[in-house]
């Protein structure tokens, strides 16, 4: 009852019985406690959220760094060409903090046969090309039986080989010999094969052999020395088990042999003069002949020593290098075409969409047509083109010739895609109110275009003019992959070309040729078009909860 | 009910269209390639009498004086190509007999005195048979795994599988046909890892199976994550549209559902792409055809391209320029034909 009885009360005397909220204060809009954000702070917001655009965000900037930096911090670039290292070719990748641990340390495991093993077993170079025996297994090919070695290789172990200098180089690399460890000295005595040979044959005139075979030996074996300067030993020649004479074959002469009878140690054929004491070098035509471990002449020569992250290819130059210019080329022009195509594009679908009618209809005619031609066609034509004019090419270069028609190529229907979206973007905008209200008020074309409907469509169309750079870096490659684009006679480097060059390097043996290059370009599309997509998701507020 | 006269109207306007389109690119084409530099001189090895006759048969040259020949203009060169394209002129061959010219022009270098067309042909069967078997290939695995996609939305199969499908979008061809030619044909030895030769083997023989496994493989991928992803954004999109919630709510299981209501309505955009697929089968990819060393047309482009074969190339230009035009259309038109809702034609407003 009570509860009722105070019911009644209240109703009856409502104004005693209740307070005004806030009677004495004033109330004003309070401020508000979040803080305002702007439209690209929202966008930025949402972006960040997509982790993935950002890694990929991150790994663009990290390209980018590496292209822009290593060449040149690299003294492996000397004025915009790429040192060729002789002898160092399709060298596998090292690092030095792997060295000696099979894994990233220039070693490959391969069988081989019992003849180049034992040929390449002794050196006197400073390196040894076998790190390791492994394993030897016998294989049967018929009635023949023959051994497969398999070893671990080492790539670098390039030997000793003959090098030309003059007379204060070689004085210099004497008094830089000097200070070097024992087992690190540069030069090597000079090997006296052509009175070995003379003897060689004589002996097996005397064991025989008829003079035909025996000069066609001699022959064989003066090419075989001739051509590897790291046979410092005695050959002899192979012969079949009816004692006739394999003259393309040979292996050492062993002069010690271990329980196993496995030849342990060689004869020497230094060149030595009237005391005995081994000769370093001999003069001819003024210029010094010098037997050198090249490896350590290598360090000698350039400063540093031969360690290549990557590999080197197959002209023998550094894959690492080679890669941040190709980098560079590729994000150069992928960023500048879309650019161009972009400010074109841009233009076209503006007039086309905000004009409409018989014009739209021409220039979309004129856009059909244009798409129609594929780049690949242009580009072949612009190609021989350009080159065969004398003109031009006295004018630009053969480099500015292939980036000319590159850019004749890519530019010419690049900006279809663009000029697509801006029209779209414009038949959106242009009739809505605000612009109606602007016309009323007199505003001119331009005006309406440049200061109303094209800030509208801004987000949308830069957005996905950043996915256009990977397609441009996607065609540039795939066509200079082909050979359509020729960089051979350029300084150039692109990633498609370092692809093709190590599917030449044969793949099936030298697969870091193009390996890396496929990686780095592979890593560049993934990474621009996550990148390009969380923009466009970012900026694209209708978008906003959903991933497609 | 369907507009029958005016679908009729407006795909005659398209195809009235495209062969407008088709002849400007085509004299552009021709313009560009005859003002290519030529030599004079047919090469080693081929006869300069029968080169020079045929040369005046087809328009490009003119005879001076006897032993003479000079460049007509452009222009009259496109002219006598036209007209040689209706009634084509005659020329006396090596035997001294009267032959009609071949319409396309000839090749010099990759197959001497052969017509364009007849190498083409040549070149076609197994372009088109590895884009066949690719595309069997495709279609239904990418179909599969974008209907799997989109009814496993956002659990882990699905981030998986979207992970992979974005890899294969947008890594280049080259560099995963490298990676299958490495592993699958050198390393492992499952498949031979370049086509093998068809003039000595069948081309169902077992031999030249095994050898197109690898290219068809390089095709597949690129077609069945681009159907993945598009499946997937296509039935998602469907599968939360209120029809479907309908469909339930009348009884249908999930699947009935899915399949009866959803999967239909969502292969409307697909199927356009489907019939892309098709008419593309003729063109095939540069690309693999060259890691595979198939010799198909994109071999015979990039020969044409190399061997400096003017009139081979300015045929397989067009020919491509053809099957892409021709591709657009037929999209184009099977969308309005498969979804009644898109009306043809219809004017900017609609």
């Amino acid at each position: 009852m009570s509860e009722l009885e105070n019911k009644v009360v209240s109703t009856n005397e409502q104004t005693d019985l209740f307070d005004f909220a806030n009677k004495d204060k004033s109330i004003h809009d309070t401020k508000f406690e979040t803080k305002p954000i702007s439209y690209l702070q929202d966008c930025l917001r949402r972006f960040v959220k997509n982790k993935a655009s950002v890694a990929a965000f991150f790994i663009i900037l990290l390209i980018a760094l590496f292209a822009i930096f290593e060449p040149i911090f690299d003294s492996k670039y000397q004025n915009n060409t790429v040192l060729q290292y002789n002898y160092f070719d399709r060298a596998l990748p090292k690092l030095s903090i792997f060295e000696g641990t099979g894994f990233w340390d220039g070693t490959k495991k391969e069988g081989i046969g019992e003849n180049e093993y034992n040929l390449n077993r002794f050196t006197d170079s400073n390196y040894d090309k076998y790190v390791r025996l492994e394993s030897v297994e016998e294989v049967r090919t018929g009635f023949t039986t023959q051994m497969t070695y398999n070893v671990v290789i080492d790539t670098y172990a390039v030997g000793t080989r003959l090098i030309q200098i003059s007379e204060s180089e070689y004085n210099a690399l004497v008094e830089y010999d000097k200070n070097q460890p024992e087992d690190h000295k540069i030069i090597k005595p000079q090997v006296d094969y052509n009175s070995y040979l003379n003897q060689y044959r004589q002996q097996l005139l005397d064991n025989g052999a008829s003079s035909q075979v025996a000069t066609q030996i001699y022959n064989n074996m003066l090419q075989t020395y001739s051509t590897n300067a790291q046979y410092y030993f005695a050959l002899e020649c192979n012969q079949r088990s009816d004692g006739s004479y394999i003259d393309t074959s040979f292996s050492p002469i062993y002069t010690e042999y271990d329980a196993d009878k496995v030849g342990i140690d060689v004869q020497d054929i230094y060149l030595r003069d009237e005391s005995g004491n081994l000769v370093y070098y001999t003069v001819s035509n003024g210029r010094y002949n010098v037997r050198v471990d090249y490896h350590d002449y290598f360090t000698y020569y350039y400063g540093y020593e031969p360690v290549f992250a990557f590999g080197t290819n197959q002209f023998g130059q550094d894959i690492c290098l080679r890669m941040a210019l190709g980098c560079r080329f590729s994000l150069l022009l992928g960023i500048g075409i879309t650019v161009i195509n972009f400010l074109i594009g841009l233009v076209w679908g503006a007039i086309s969409g905000y004009y409409g009618g018989t014009l739209d209809l021409v220039l979309e005619r004129i856009t059909d047509i244009i798409s129609g031609i594929p780049t690949i066609i242009i580009m072949t034509i612009c190609n021989i083109q350009f080159n065969n004019n004398i003109e031009l090419n006295n004018a630009v270069g053969p480099m500015g010739v292939i980036v000319l028609a590159i850019l004749v190529a890519f530019v010419y229907n690049g900006w279809v895609g663009t000029a697509a979206t801006t029209r779209m973007q414009f038949y959106r905008f242009k009739g809505q109110e605000y612009v109606l209200a602007s016309r009323t008020l007199g505003a001119r074309d331009g005006r309406l275009i440049f200061k109303h409907i094209l800030p509208n469509a801004a987000g949308t169309l830069v957005t996905s003019s950043v996915l256009m750079v990977p397609s441009v870096i996607f065609s540039e490659s795939s066509l200079s992959y082909l050979g359509i684009i020729d960089f051979t006679s350029s300084s150039i480097v692109s990633l498609g070309a370092m692809v093709s060059e190590g599917q030449q390097a044969n793949i099936a043996f030298y697969p870091h040729v193009i390996l890396f290059p496929a990686i780095v370009i592979s890593l560049l599309m993934i990474s621009f078009n996550l990148f390009g997509n969380g923009l466009r998701d970012a900026f694209n507020t209708t978008l906003r909860g959903s991933e497609e | 009910m369907r507009d029958t006269k005016g679908t009729l109207i407006y795909i005659l306007k398209r195809l009235l269209l495209m062969i407008f389109t088709i002849i400007v690119i085509f004299i552009i084409c021709f313009m560009l390639v005859r003002l290519l530099p030529d030599s004079d001189n047919p090469g080693p090895g081929k006869d300069p009498t029968t080169f020079y006759r045929i040369q005046v048969a087809i328009g490009r040259y003119y005879e001076v004086s006897p032993g003479q020949y000079e460049q007509l203009p452009l222009l009259t060169q496109l002219w006598n190509f036209i007209k040689n394209l209706f009634v084509p002129s005659t020329y006396m061959n090596s035997s001294g007999q009267l032959v009609e010219v071949s319409r396309w022009g000839y090749s010099w270098e990759i197959d001497y005195l052969q017509s364009p067309i007849d190498i083409l042909f040549s070149r076609m069967t197994p372009t088109v048979l590895i884009n066949i078997y690719s595309m069997f290939l495709s279609i239904p695995i990418g179909l599969l795994i974008g209907i799997y996609m989109a009814l496993k939305k956002n659990k882990w199969q699905d981030h998986t599988l979207s992970i992979i499908v974005m890899l294969f979008i947008s890594v280049p061809s080259f560099v995963y046909a490298f990676l299958i030619q490495y592993f699958l044909g050198y390393q492992w030895g499952w498949f031979s890892p370049t086509m093998a030769d068809s003039s000595m083997y069948g081309w169902f023989s077992g031999t030249m199976i095994n050898s197109m496994v690898l290219p068809v493989l390089a095709m597949s991928f690129g077609s069945i994550a681009g159907f993945a992803r598009y499946t997937r954004a296509e039935l998602t999109e469907v599968l939360t549209s209120d029809f479907m919630l309908l469909a339930r709510t009348k009884g249908l299981t999930r699947a009935q559902a899915t399949v009866r209501h959803a999967f239909r309505n969502s292969l409307v955009p697909i199927f356009p792409m489907i019939l892309g697929q098709i008419i593309s089968v003729l063109s095939g990819s540069i690309v693999i055809e060259n890691i595979f060393v198939v010799n198909g047309i994109g071999g015979l482009f990039l020969d044409s391209i190399n061997k400096r074969d003017y009139d081979v190339f300015q045929f397989v230009a067009m020919f491509y320029i053809l099957i892409g035009l021709v591709g657009g259309l037929v999209v184009d038109i099977s969308y309005g034909l498969v979804d009644p809702r898109i009306r043809m034609g219809g004017g900017k407003g609609q």
